[in-house]
């Protein structure tokens, strides 16, 4: 596998506190990871030592194969980068600003910069210190994106942004990885990155909870079944089906809470006269959940 | 105008420089202003004999017969340097660790810019924002002279606003520098006026006890007062001030490189 993020028990400790705990990952080129994790879970650390702003504790992170400990000069010319709180100079105007950065990355085609801002409907014109949080943001993103960098490492980068940009960011990410490129993405919202994401990565404190593809996830996750018999339910047949959470009665609708494939369930309800069964979207949230608070 | 962080951070400056040049300004020319009235008092030497020996010495009363004796004791002295400070060091300490407090340094960072260039890049900004302040100064001097004929030559005040820029660049220098290591701005603040402070006491010091006078050419005030600073000529305390402020830029250099960079929060 090419990998453009390979860590190794890479760990920050600031003081006493261990903000990151041995972590090892793989993100291949041409993918889009999406990092999860509760505040304070140590995404933002992970994020900044990938970018070569502080250093590691200990293990390694080499982004594009160079380290992140010595030579993040070299990393830091070929990635996009969106901080958490994205905060740019409140006096200069969006076009002020962006043409700064243009200037530092070496050249960005003004036509870029004006095709991002209209797809996210943004004026440049406008004193930075004048925009909302939402507006504000929109400038990170086309200041990470429009010199078309080879990795993307975005912390949260739909926050403050309303639906309508929410998908427009997502179209944006599709564009990115279809041209080849890789995105490091945070978030702590599940379904802001199920859409966009090949792999979902999940911390807990410090720790790496699982990493996983989106695919495998979804198969995992806990799915709702609503099954109608033409008589009195079978419960203790259903009960002794492999992967039953939950089961609940209502007159002859059984509710059942499903891990993993519903085969052998509907295999075992088959026999008794089964009338309707209404299957629910997985609950990806619920086993992201579960993930989040160690019941995993 | 946002080619380079040298170039952003001089637009930076641009609002603040403007103020504090009016005010040089205004400073030299009123205070040039009073020469007239202080030279046509009768038995001034007489007046300034009077003072004790420390405070004649301390502002050089004898030579206040004189144009540029005066503007000395009167604003080269004691006026003039401490804006000077006061503006270099607060520019200083804005310069790195402003800018790692709000945020900002860590985008610059993130780019083919390295660290070392943007402590180059944001000292050169400060010493030509410095020198401007400077050439404000030179200006002044020689118009205020012209006006109410202080006999300052040329090249005397041009000595004078060089101590003046040159002194503000050496503490600018150094909170820039010790922005660059801590990230705050108030550890920076706080170090440079400390240091100033103390070079202060050593000159004051070796004016009024003759025990420690040989600790005098150490300090950074006595390398830009003595001999002048208004027609002091190029004393050799001049080329110290430089390098200070060289050997400062140097140790800044690597100073973002192998650090934790704060993010906005400081966290």
């Amino acid at each position: 596998m090419n990998a453009v993020i390979r860590t190794r028990r890479l760990t920050k400790r600031f003081g006493h506190r261990t903000a990151l705990d041995g972590l090892d990952l793989d993100v291949a080129a041409g993918t889009i990871l999406g990092y999860l994790g509760p505040n304070g879970a140590g995404k933002t650390t992970t994020i900044r030592l990938l970018a070569g702003l502080i250093r590691p504790s200990d293990g390694s992170a080499m982004v594009f194969g160079f380290d992140a400990s010595d030579q993040y000069d070299t990393i830091q010319r070929r990635i996009g980068y969106l901080p958490g709180e994205f905060v740019a100079y409140p006096d200069l105007t969006g076009h002020q600003y962006l043409s700064y950065f243009a200037h530092l990355y070496g050249g960005v085609d003004r036509s870029r910069i004006d095709l991002l801002a209209k797809r996210f409907d943004l004026d440049l014109d406008l004193r930075i210190g004048t925009l909302s949080r939402g507006n504000r943001q929109k400038v990170g993103i086309i200041q990470a994106f429009m010199h078309e960098p080879d990795l993307l490492i975005l912390d949260e980068p739909t926050s403050g942004l309303d639906p309508i940009m929410q998908r427009e960011f997502r179209t944006l990410l599709h564009e990115t990885k279809d041209l080849g490129r890789t995105v490091f993405l945070s978030s702590h919202v599940l379904s802001e990155v199920e859409a966009v994401a090949d792999t979902v990565a999940i911390l807990r404190s410090g720790r790496l909870v699982t990493t996983q593809s989106v695919q495998d996830l979804k198969d995992r996750a806990r799915r709702r079944l609503d099954l109608t018999f033409a008589a009195t339910p079978p419960l203790d047949r259903l009960h002794g089906v492999p992967g039953v959470q939950e089961l609940t009665v209502d007159g002859r609708i059984v509710h059942v809470v499903v891990t993993g494939s519903t085969a052998e369930l509907l295999k075992a309800a088959a026999p008794y006269d089964v009338i309707n069964v209404v299957s629910h979207e997985a609950d990806l949230e619920a086993a992201f959940l579960d993930y989040y608070s160690g019941q995993e | 105008m946002f080619r380079t962080v040298f170039l952003k951070s001089l637009y930076d400056a641009r609002r603040g420089l403007i103020g504090w040049s009016i005010a040089i300004g205004v400073l030299v020319l009123l205070e040039s202003a009073l020469w007239p009235s202080v030279r046509d008092m009768p038995n001034l030497t007489e007046l300034y004999q009077s003072f004790p020996e420390e405070l004649r010495k301390f502002f050089d009363l004898e030579a206040m017969t004189t144009g540029a004796g005066f503007l000395n004791a009167e604003l080269f002295t004691l006026m003039l340097p401490g804006l000077f400070l006061v503006y270099a060091v607060g520019h200083g300490a804005r310069a790195l660790a402003g800018e790692e407090e709000r945020g900002t340094l860590e985008l610059l960072l993130v780019t083919p810019v390295s660290g070392a260039r943007i402590v180059v890049d944001k000292a050169l900004a400060l010493t030509l924002s410095i020198a401007v302040l400077g050439a404000t100064l030179f200006a002044a001097t020689t118009i205020g002279s012209l006006l109410f004929g202080l006999g300052i030559s040329v090249s005397a005040a041009a000595s004078g606003a060089l101590a003046m820029t040159l002194l503000g660049t050496e503490y600018g220098v150094l909170a820039l520098a010790a922005g660059a290591l801590t990230g705050r701005r108030a550890t920076a603040i706080g170090i440079a006026s400390a240091a100033a402070t103390a070079a202060y006491a050593v000159y004051a010091v070796g004016l009024i006890l003759p025990r420690f006078e040989s600790w005098q050419p150490y300090s950074p005030i006595y390398q830009a007062f003595n001999g002048g600073p208004l027609g002091a000529g190029l004393p050799i305390g001049y080329l110290w001030l430089l390098a200070g402020a060289a050997l400062l830029v140097a140790v800044a250099l690597p100073s973002l490189d192998g650090r934790d960079i704060s993010t906005a929060h400081g966290g």
